[in-house]
């Protein structure tokens, strides 16, 4: 039996060298040119590291985007991007905010895709942030519906999807993680994904998180993608319980690390978290990664957690006899 | 007509005017300045968005809430009982509070805001309104680890917040508003809600208000009018239908008319203004109304809440005649 495949869910911690660097950068102290190539070292780095960790399915780990909203809103036309604003405490971010019709006119992720495929023989997922996210996070002061702004956002994202698989893409990951604020706009959602994963060949992927899943769950299966990834060790993989009610038609993102926490869990943790998981699903189904982003952790934090999500994996694979 | 906000004001400027705040908190964080230095930065920007407040025409102010972490930990901290926790999603806006957990019996040890009021009165030279986070709303987004049920839990609020509005009273208090957004998510707790609301306002001889926000009255109208107080605030942007419910009975209490976007950057034309004010006292007379922002103005960068402000005051002006 083949299955249990290790991935991430994208972003890495950014080391110290890269985060002074980009300070320096939005002071005009250093050229483009300058960051370029540290990010790029950077995304050298977090490539090998998942490499030494044995890692299936591998990402850039993000070094060159800041926030995952106002990212892609730099890089489209028709947004520009705000003061800041509090998220809590004293974490402040910039959001984009739409100011004319939104269009794609150039690749956004794809040359980084390139540069990074290059480094590896393992497959590297690419990593967009979807339109109902996008548009979530962002201020509209053009369009008169929220649904007219996520539909313009579907198609350009599309076109990143469409160009990443050209660029060699196997695996392509759509960002929702504000998909269960609203329930009730949960169709809307569905229909633009519909949009985005249109025609795609490669693995499609979304990524959900923020809880709160039981409120648009068995419908959220209506999502048109092959794999959703959810955060599972935050609630204790709690949630297999609405899978043992409600078959889960899809394979699963299985979140065995809580991205949240310092303290890195136990392998006996992990090992628990990925047996309950082969209670409901064929391992085949199974990909097992950390919650979320590890951006927020500190890279020996997020070496150990992976280490540990990376040999728990190894040992069931070996008590199950799984490839 | 009476112009006022909600209740929070943003925290900090953007470039060139300098983040005094958000670098006060950091250094206080990491150890380089005493509490006692970080207090005086608050008291400083305190006055900061006071002077804002005014310079736009608001006629009735917050304090602008510079010392809350969020409207449910700064009551929480000072209560007895409490214990805070981790982050989690404030309404579906995508700011963040740390949630409060009931662990024992509610007790009101200490004044949590009266400090601040006594503040903000010294250095404003238009009146100051206290407001406090009601205690349905408080009990809703806390998670509750010691009462059986959840009327316990938010009548024993009631009496620690009566406690604190007595004790602003005493403290020169004469307009003290309850903010109650998440009665619009349980409309059928809405006896309990007045039952606490009794408890708030019985030995009070100040002007009262009960505010709502991000939804409209549905299924709570006309009972809303029996709460005791004297002022009602409806959010009017995110729900619009209210301009059609509250016609449906004759609206007995001053309103408090949300007109104003604080959630969103695209700034109203003072004639869209105008158009609705016109509209609204078609239902409620002018005398009776306070025209503020839907709710708490920290969801928009700190310029683009003063232009708001301006705007709606040049509206209510131009109601008045005055230009
Ligand atoms: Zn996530």
């Amino acid at each position: 039996m083949k299955g249990l495949l290790t991935t991430t869910v994208g972003s890495f911690p950014k080391p110290e060298y890269l985060k002074k660097a980009r300070a320096k950068f939005s002071r005009k102290e250093i050229t483009m040119q300058e960051l370029e190539s540290l990010e790029r070292k950077a995304t050298e780095d977090v490539i090998r590291l998942q490499e030494t960790l044995g890692l299936d399915i591998l990402v850039d780990g993000e070094m060159y985007r800041g926030d995952m909203a106002t990212f892609f809103a730099r890089n489209m036309e028709g947004f520009k991007i705000s003061g800041l604003v509090r998220s809590y405490g004293n974490r402040y971010y910039k959001k984009p905010v739409a100011v004319r019709k939104i269009k794609r006119t150039k690749p956004i992720t794809t040359e980084m895709f390139k540069f990074t495929q290059k480094l590896t023989s393992k497959p590297v997922k690419g990593i967009l942030t979807g339109p109902y996210t996008m548009t979530d996070w962002s201020f509209n002061e053009y369009y008169s519906s929220r649904k007219d702004m996520i539909i313009d956002l579907a198609y350009a994202i599309h076109d990143e999807a469409v160009d990443l698989e050209s660029a060699g893409a196997r695996y392509i990951q759509i960002d929702e993680p504000a998909i269960s604020t609203r329930p009730e706009e949960l169709d809307l959602a569905i229909d633009a994904m519909k949009i985005v994963t249109d025609g795609i060949n490669a693995k499609t992927i979304t990524h959900i998180c923020y809880g709160d899943f039981e409120k648009i769950y068995p419908k959220m299966l209506e999502l048109p993608v092959d794999q959703i990834d959810l955060e599972m060790a935050n609630s204790n993989f709690d949630f297999l319980n609405l899978f043992k009610k409600y078959k889960f038609t899809k394979e699963i993102g299985f979140g065995v690390i809580d991205v949240h926490t310092h303290k890195t869990e136990t392998k006996e943790y992990v090992k628990n978290g990925i047996r309950k998981a082969l209670e409901v699903f064929s391992p085949d189904k199974v990909f097992v990664d950390p919650d979320c982003g590890l951006k927020t952790r500190t890279e020996k934090e997020a070496y150990q957690k992976l280490k540990v999500m990376a040999e728990a994996t190894m040992d069931v694979k070996k008590e199950l006899n799984i490839e | 007509m009476i112009t006022t906000v909600v209740g929070n004001y943003p925290k900090i400027p953007n470039y060139p005017r300098e983040a005094k705040l958000r670098k006060a908190i950091a250094d206080f964080e990491k150890g380089k300045i005493t509490k006692e230095i970080l207090s005086r930065i608050e008291d400083d920007v305190t006055i900061e968005v006071i002077n804002e407040q005014v310079n736009a025409g608001v006629e009735l102010i917050t304090d602008g809430q510079i010392r809350w972490e969020d409207a449910q930990t700064y009551f929480a901290k000072k209560i007895k009982g409490f214990s805070i926790n981790g982050l989690i999603r404030y309404f579906d806006t995508n700011t963040y509070y740390r949630q409060p957990v009931v662990e024992n019996k509610m007790e009101w040890l200490t004044p949590i805001c009266v400090n601040d009021f006594r503040f903000a009165v010294k250095h404003s030279p238009v009146p100051v309104k206290a407001v406090i986070t009601g205690p349905y709303t408080l009990a809703r987004l806390s998670k509750n680890n010691h009462y059986s049920s959840i009327n316990d839990l938010v009548l024993d609020l009631a009496d620690v917040l009566a406690k604190e509005a007595n004790a602003l009273e005493k403290a020169g208090a004469t307009f003290i508003q309850i903010d109650e957004p998440a009665i619009l998510k349980y409309k059928d707790d809405f006896s309990l809600l007045n039952e606490a609301v009794k408890v708030i306002t019985r030995n009070l001889n100040v002007k009262t208000a009960l505010y709502t926000y991000f939804g409209d009255i549905d299924d709570l109208y006309p009972d809303i009018l029996e709460l005791p107080v004297d002022v009602i605030g409806l959010d009017f942007v995110m729900g619009k239908n209210n301009f059609d419910i509250i016609k449906t009975t004759s609206f007995t209490k001053e309103l408090g008319f949300g007109i104003v976007d604080a959630r969103n950057t695209k700034i109203e034309k003072i004639d869209e203004i105008v158009n609705n004010i016109k509209r609204i006292s078609n239902i409620v007379p002018e005398r009776k109304l306070y025209v503020n922002p839907n709710c708490g103005l920290e969801f928009l960068p700190r310029e683009n809440a003063y232009n708001k402000l301006v705007n709606m005051v040049k509206a209510v002006n131009k109601v008045r005649g005055i230009i």
